[in-house]
C-alpha cells in the first residue's frame, strides 16, 4: 500500500509531469489574453459597424461577418505564419543580399526570426481575439442597440458630450444585454485554446498525449500501458472547472450590470 | 410679461420626417416667468416644436434663440446639425427637459440621476450638489426614495425625479412634454401639483400637455398648434372661452369629452 503511494507520489511529481502542470498557466493566459483582446477587437468592431461614416460601417460589417465564418483552426495557423513571415519580409529588405536564396523561406538566414514560446503565445491570444473579437462585436453591437433611445436623448438632452453619452450611459447600459452572448463567446473561446499545440505550444492537451502514450524505459521496461484515458479525464475535469468558475464570474458581473435595469425584474 | 426679458424665441421653424411636414413655420417666444402651454391633437407638431428648442430635433429652417444667443446650425437638410457642440451643450445644459416616459437612467439611483448633469455637465462642487439634489427631492415630495432605483418607484414617483433632476440643474427653461401622459390618473395628481408649485414661483416653463385643465390654470399663454401651425393662441381665458377658429372649438369639444 505504501508502496504504490511512494509510487503514485514519485511518478506524479516527476519532471514530465511537473512541466505538464506548468503547461496550464499558458491555457490560462492564452485564454485571459484572449478574452481582452477579443473585448477589446469586439467594441472596436461594435464601435465600427454602429458608425455613421459608411466606409468604417463596411469596415466593422466585413470584420465581423467574413472572420466569423473562417474557421477558427485556420485562422490560428494562418494568422501567426503569415505574421512571422511578414516581418521576415520586412527584415530582409534590409538584412539580406539582393536576389538571394530563391525558392527559400526565410531569403537568408539573417531574416529569420525566431519565435520562442511566450511570442507563440502572444500571437495565439491576438489570433483568438481577433476570431472571437468578431463574435463578440456583433453581440455588444446587438447590445448597444437594445438600450433605449431615451436614455441616451435624456444624457443629451442634459448636455453630455458623444462620449460621456457613450461611457456613462450607453456602454453602461449594454452589458445586461450582451453578458449572456458574451458568456457564450467566452467559454468558446476556452474551448478553443485547445488549438494552441498547432503553434509549436506544449500545451496541456498535447502533454496529455504525450505523458499518457505507452511509457518504456531501457532500465525498468515497461512503466505503464495506454493511459490516455486518464489524463483526458483530467483535461475534461480542468475544463469542467473553469467553465464552473466562468459561470460564478458571469453570474456575478451580470448581478452587478443589472442593478436597476428594467429587465432586472423579470429574471 | 410683455415688459420682461424673453427667454425662448423661435421664429419660422419648419421641421420634415422625410416628406413629412411636421412643422410648417411656427414662431414662439418666451418671456422670463412665463408658463407657455402648447396644446393640439396628436401628430400637431407640438412635441417636435419642444424638442427643437434644445436641438434633440434640428429644423430645418428658423431659428431658436436662448435668453437672445441664437444656437447656431450648420449643415444641409436633413443632415442640419448644431455647428458648435460646445455651444449646444451648454444651452442644453441650462434647459431642464423632462419627458414623457421620464428617462430616468435606470442604472443610476434617484440621488444619482438628479447628481449626474450638475457633477459631470456643469461640474459643479459634489458637496453643493448633493445637498441641492436632496432639496429637490424634498421639494417634489421623495426625499425617502433617494437611495432607490427608478424601477423601484411608480411612475408618478419618477415622474417627480424626473422633474427633480431638471431642476438641480438651475434650468433657465423648464421644458414638459406631455409630464402626465403616461401616468394613471391618480398618479398625476401628484405630478400636476409640483407643476403647479414650480408655475406659483414664477418659472419660466413651456409645457406640452393633454391636460386642459392644467393649462388652463397655470398658463400664461396657450398656443394651439395644428397640423403644424399655430392656429390660435392668446391668454387662457382667450383661447378656452372664446376659442375663434372652428379648429379649436372641435378640439375642445373633444378634449371635454376625453
Amino acid at each position: 500500500m505504501t508502496e504504490t503511494f511512494e509510487f503514485w507520489v514519485s511518478y506524479l511529481t516527476n519532471g514530465r509531469h511537473l512541466n505538464w502542470y506548468a503547461s496550464f498557466q499558458y491555457t490560462v493566459i492564452a485564454a485571459l489574453l484572449g478574452g481582452a483582446f477579443a473585448l477589446l477587437f469586439g467594441i472596436g468592431g461594435a464601435a465600427l459597424r454602429n458608425s455613421s461614416l459608411p466606409p468604417l460601417k463596411l469596415l466593422g460589417t466585413i470584420y465581423i461577418n467574413m472572420v466569423r465564418g473562417v474557421p477558427d483552426v485556420l485562422f490560428f495557423i494562418f494568422f501567426p505564419l503569415a505574421f512571422e513571415q511578414l516581418v521576415e519580409l520586412v527584415i530582409a529588405q534590409s538584412a539580406c543580399p539582393a536576389g538571394g536564396g530563391a525558392g527559400v523561406w526565410p531569403p537568408c538566414p539573417e531574416a529569420n526570426w525566431f519565435l520562442g514560446t511566450g511570442e507563440y503565445l502572444l500571437l495565439a491570444s491576438v489570433s483568438l481575439g481577433i476570431v472571437y473579437g468578431a463574435f463578440t462585436a456583433n453581440v455588444i453591437s446587438g447590445a448597444l442597440n437594445s438600450v433605449p433611445r431615451g436614455q441616451l436623448e435624456a444624457a443629451r438632452a442634459f448636455g453630455m458630450t458623444n462620449w460621456q453619452v457613450l461611457s456613462r450611459v450607453h456602454i453602461r447600459q449594454m452589458w445586461v444585454y450582451a453578458l449572456p452572448g458574451l458568456s457564450n463567446c467566452w467559454l468558446l473561446l476556452i474551448k478553443a485554446t485547445s488549438l494552441l499545440s498547432l503553434l509549436q505550444i506544449t500545451d496541456i492537451v498535447r502533454g496529455a498525449n504525450l505523458l499518457g502514450a505507452p511509457n518504456f524505459s531501457r532500465t525498468a521496461g515497461v512503466i505503464h500501458g495506454d493511459w490516455r484515458w486518464g489524463y483526458y479525464l483530467a483535461l475534461l475535469l480542468f475544463y469542467i472547472l473553469v467553465t464552473y468558475l466562468s459561470e460564478k464570474a458571469f453570474a456575478a458581473i451580470t448581478r452587478w450590470a443589472s442593478r436597476g435595469m428594467p429587465m432586472a425584474e423579470r429574471v | 410679461m410683455q415688459n420682461a426679458a424673453p427667454v425662448v424665441e423661435i421664429d419660422n421653424l419648419h421641421k420634415s420626417y422625410g416628406p413629412l411636414e411636421v412643422l410648417k413655420g411656427v414662431s414662439l417666444t418666451a418671456h422670463e416667468g412665463e408658463v407657455v402651454a402648447l396644446i393640439g391633437s396628436s401628430g400637431s407638431g407640438k412635441s417636435t416644436l419642444l424638442r427643437c428648442i434644445n436641438m434633440l430635433e434640428v429644423p430645418e429652417q428658423g431659428s431658436v434663440k436662448i435668453g437672445g444667443e441664437a444656437i447656431r446650425l450648420s449643415g444641409k437638410p436633413p443632415n442640419r446639425h448644431p455647428a458648435d457642440e460646445g455651444q449646444i451643450r451648454r444651452i442644453r445644459s441650462e434647459l431642464g427637459m423632462v419627458f414623457q416616459q421620464f428617462n430616468l437612467w435606470s442604472h443610476m439611483s434617484v440621488l444619482g440621476n438628479v447628481m449626474e448633469a450638475p457633477l459631470h455637465v456643469q461640474k459643479r462642487d459634489k458637496v453643493e450638489v448633493e445637498a441641492a439634489a436632496l432639496e429637490m427631492l424634498g421639494k417634489v415630495g421623495i426625499l425617502d426614495k433617494a437611495a432607490n432605483y427608478p424601477s423601484q418607484l411608480s411612475g408618478g414617483q419618477q415622474q417627480r425625479a424626473a422633474i427633480a433632476r431638471a431642476l438641480c440643474i438651475n434650468p433657465r427653461v423648464m421644458l414638459f412634454d406631455e409630464p402626465t401622459s403616461a401616468l394613471d390618473p391618480e398618479l398625476e395628481v401628484e405630478v400636476v401639483r409640483v407643476i403647479r408649485l414650480l408655475a406659483e414661483e414664477g418659472r419660466t416653463m413651456i409645457l406640452v400637455t393633454h391636460d386642459m385643465d392644467l393649462a388652463r390654470t397655470i398658463a400664461h399663454k396657450v398656443v394651439f398648434l395644428h397640423l403644424g401651425k399655430i392656429e390660435e393662441e392668446g391668454t387662457p381665458a382667450e383661447v378656452f372661452d372664446a376659442p375663434k377658429s372652428r379648429r379649436l372649438q372641435q378640439f375642445l369639444r373633444a378634449a371635454d369629452h376625453t
